[in-house]
């Protein structure tokens, strides 16, 4: 009986498809996880008369390697800096059209300094982050913003450093007041040294585990990204996040349409949506990343205006740099983490 | 006519195991193998022609640490797990039908969690402020900064969890079948209780035993998640490192090479199990033997 009762469902696919599926475009994004106001892409999909799809990623190297492996259908990508450049580099990107982006010129320039692609050939900035720490000031009281805090045998066993070769190494550079796109031997040993070092007092190197451990008092004390822990602070006041006064890490995810894009104006309509100031405006407030749109910034609230944790101060912004993409001499940086993951 | 057709039938019914072995098994093992001779590139992708650098890069003087930790963590693992699970496996064989059904069902109960909510479980139970260590702190077993979690022992200790029930059944298995009255007849011939468990009862499951050894063993070596999340910054196995260079590193030949290594690091035990069992194959324990 009830094979036979399935039997009109199976039609239904079938019928919705060929009812909708001509008039409805569907645009398909990639993009991490919650990473996007989610009513900002219905209200997207009201104006334009269209399906939005997300699919999410975890890390730049496995939505690189899927695309890789021949996945397509997608029509808008949020890479990082460095994936950008290394995909537009195998032309795996579209050039965009500018003359469908009438909202660029709300681009903060100042940011821009900060981007890979200055001139938004391939892609539009989307958010800024910084890698930080947080600490639990409950337990801790108030400390000093410095990454000099590794160093505190009291604390060993109950801080994190980020399981990620350039976020780490790059932290102990500038500890030691180097830039962190060195390629310098002598100032990479140094760091690898220092990240060695900090090993000892570190509990475990982690790159995801740390919001939960933060929250549940597993951790006192992590390095981790601004938006992710402003995400835990605003569920649990006593976790603290500061940027280090030695200047910290910062990247941008952008947006960009892959070579192999379908639906290429609907991706172009979206990203100039995702520029409007007012949208922009309201998903920063959700995200609590960075959004580098000028114009955007006076529909902030002053608290978020007014947040060191997402516009850094002038003289820690001054000493922070962008994580560059080095080529061939991103080997020697794998080589240090290498050598530090091997450490006793 | 009789045989011909036996060897049809036994034909039909393997070949649908063989197609799957060899095409998602063997097939892939292959294309592991070779990829290790072929040069990276920057992208992450495979270079044209084929190389021996990979091999010459699995020279890292970084690598003999993991490995060894890898190789003492799993027999560490497989050592405490048989330990623990032959008075086990002996205990249920001997019960009555109805208690040997319900210690059955506890063996295989944690599998009806998932294997990651399970490991996660873990770090809530050794939590630096739970209730383990402030029990342990309290009773001045351990020091207040002591850390239960992130350590090598961690991951021994999680991985014995693990792998328990894969060594508590095949063995009990094999003591199910083993013929108690000859531990009788052992000791009415004067052997101590020990002397009987040893020289009659353990020979008597040397299948299951050597089957438990296997179930615990090669898992162990490839362990990724275990080391991953219970883990510290010494903790880490050749698991965790093909994984850096997979999704880090995106270097598929120095993964393919190490991959490659586990492979063949797992055919060894394999190898010394089929000889021991083909040496000793088909003889249960006699009672000359026990005399």
């Amino acid at each position: 009986m009830n094979r036979y009762r399935i039997i009109p469902r199976l039609f239904l696919p079938a019928l919705w498809l060929a009812g909708c599926g001509q008039q409805t475009p569907t645009l398909h994004i990639f993009n991490w996880a919650d990473y996007i106001k989610p009513a900002l892409v219905e209200r997207f999909e009201r104006e334009h008369g269209c399906r939005v799809v997300i699919d999410t990623f975890e890390s730049n190297e496995s939505m690189y390697n899927k695309l890789k492996a021949g996945a397509t259908g997608y029509d808008l990508i949020f890479p990082s800096s460095y994936m950008v450049e290394l995909m537009a580099a195998q032309g795996m990107l579209r050039q965009l059209d500018h003359s469908l982006l009438p909202n660029l010129v709300h681009i903060d320039q100042a940011m821009m300094v900060y981007a890979t692609d200055p001139l938004c050939t391939y892609s539009v900035p989307y958010m800024m982050s910084n890698a930080g720490i947080a600490y639990r000031a409950d337990k801790l009281g108030t400390i000093e913003a410095t990454w000099a805090v590794f160093d505190r045998a009291d604390l060993k066993g109950r801080m994190t450093l980020l399981n990620d070769y350039r976020e780490t190494i790059g932290a102990a550079l500038k500890f030691l007041g180097y830039s962190l796109n060195t390629t310098n031997d002598a100032e990479l040993a140094q760091a690898r040294d220092v990240v060695i070092r900090w090993k000892k007092n570190i509990a475990k190197l982690e790159s995801e585990q740390y919001k939960n451990g933060i929250a549940s008092g597993e951790f006192l004390l992590v390095h981790g990204y601004n938006g992710d822990l402003m995400q835990v602070i605003s569920e649990n006041t006593n976790v603290v996040y500061v940027t280090p006064k030695e200047g910290v890490s910062i990247s941008c995810d952008h947006m960009v349409i892959p070579a192999t894009a379908r639906e290429v104006k609907l991706a172009h309509a979206f990203i100039n949506f995702m520029l409007d100031p007012q949208v922009a405006a309201e998903n920063t407030a959700f995200v609590h990343f960075l959004c580098p749109n000028k114009t955007a910034y006076q529909y902030l609230s002053d608290e978020l205006r007014n947040d060191p944790a997402i516009f850094l101060p002038q003289d820690i912004l001054a000493k922070s740099e962008v994580i560059k993409y080095l080529g061939p001499a991103d080997a020697k940086y794998r080589v240090m983490w290498d050598a530090i993951k091997a450490a006793e | 006519m009789a045989p011909s057709r036996r060897t049809l039938h036994e034909i039909l019914v393997t070949t649908p195991s063989f197609v799957w072995l060899s095409v998602l098994f063997c097939v892939p093992t292959l294309i592991v193998f070779a990829m290790t001779f072929k040069p990276a590139d920057m992208y992450g992708g495979l270079g044209p022609g084929w190389t021996l650098e990979t091999l010459r890069h699995l020279a890292n003087p970084n690598y003999p640490a993991i490995i060894w930790r890898t190789i003492w963590l799993s027999a560490a693992a497989t050592l405490i797990s048989l330990v623990l699970s032959i008075p086990m496996a002996y205990y249920i064989a001997r019960a009555t039908p109805g208690l040997r059904n319900a210690l059955l069902l506890l063996t295989i109960v944690p599998f009806w969690t998932n294997f990651l909510i399970r490991i996660f479980a873990w770090k809530i139970l050794l939590h630096p402020e739970g209730f383990l260590k402030r029990a342990l702190v309290a009773a001045g077993i351990i020091a207040p900064d002591t850390s239960l979690l992130y350590n090598p022992e961690a991951v021994l200790v999680v991985m014995v969890y693990t792998y328990l029930p894969f060594a508590i059944l095949p063995i009990y298995a094999a003591a199910e079948k083993f013929d108690f009255h000859l531990l009788e007849a052992a000791m009415d011939l004067g052997a101590s209780r020990l002397t009987a468990f040893r020289k009659v009862f353990l020979p008597g499951i040397r299948r299951g035993i050597l089957t438990a050894f296997l179930m615990v063993f090669i898992p162990s070596l490839g362990s990724y998640v275990i080391p991953d999340v219970v883990g510290g910054p010494n903790s880490e196995m050749i698991g965790n490192k093909i994984a850096q260079r997979v999704f880090v590193d995106r270097n598929l030949p120095h993964a393919s090479g190490l991959s490659a290594f586990l492979t063949l690091a797992v055919l060894v035990p394999l190898a010394v199990v089929w000889v021991v069992q083909k040496r000793t194959s088909g003889q249960p324990p006699t009672m000359q033997e026990v005399a």
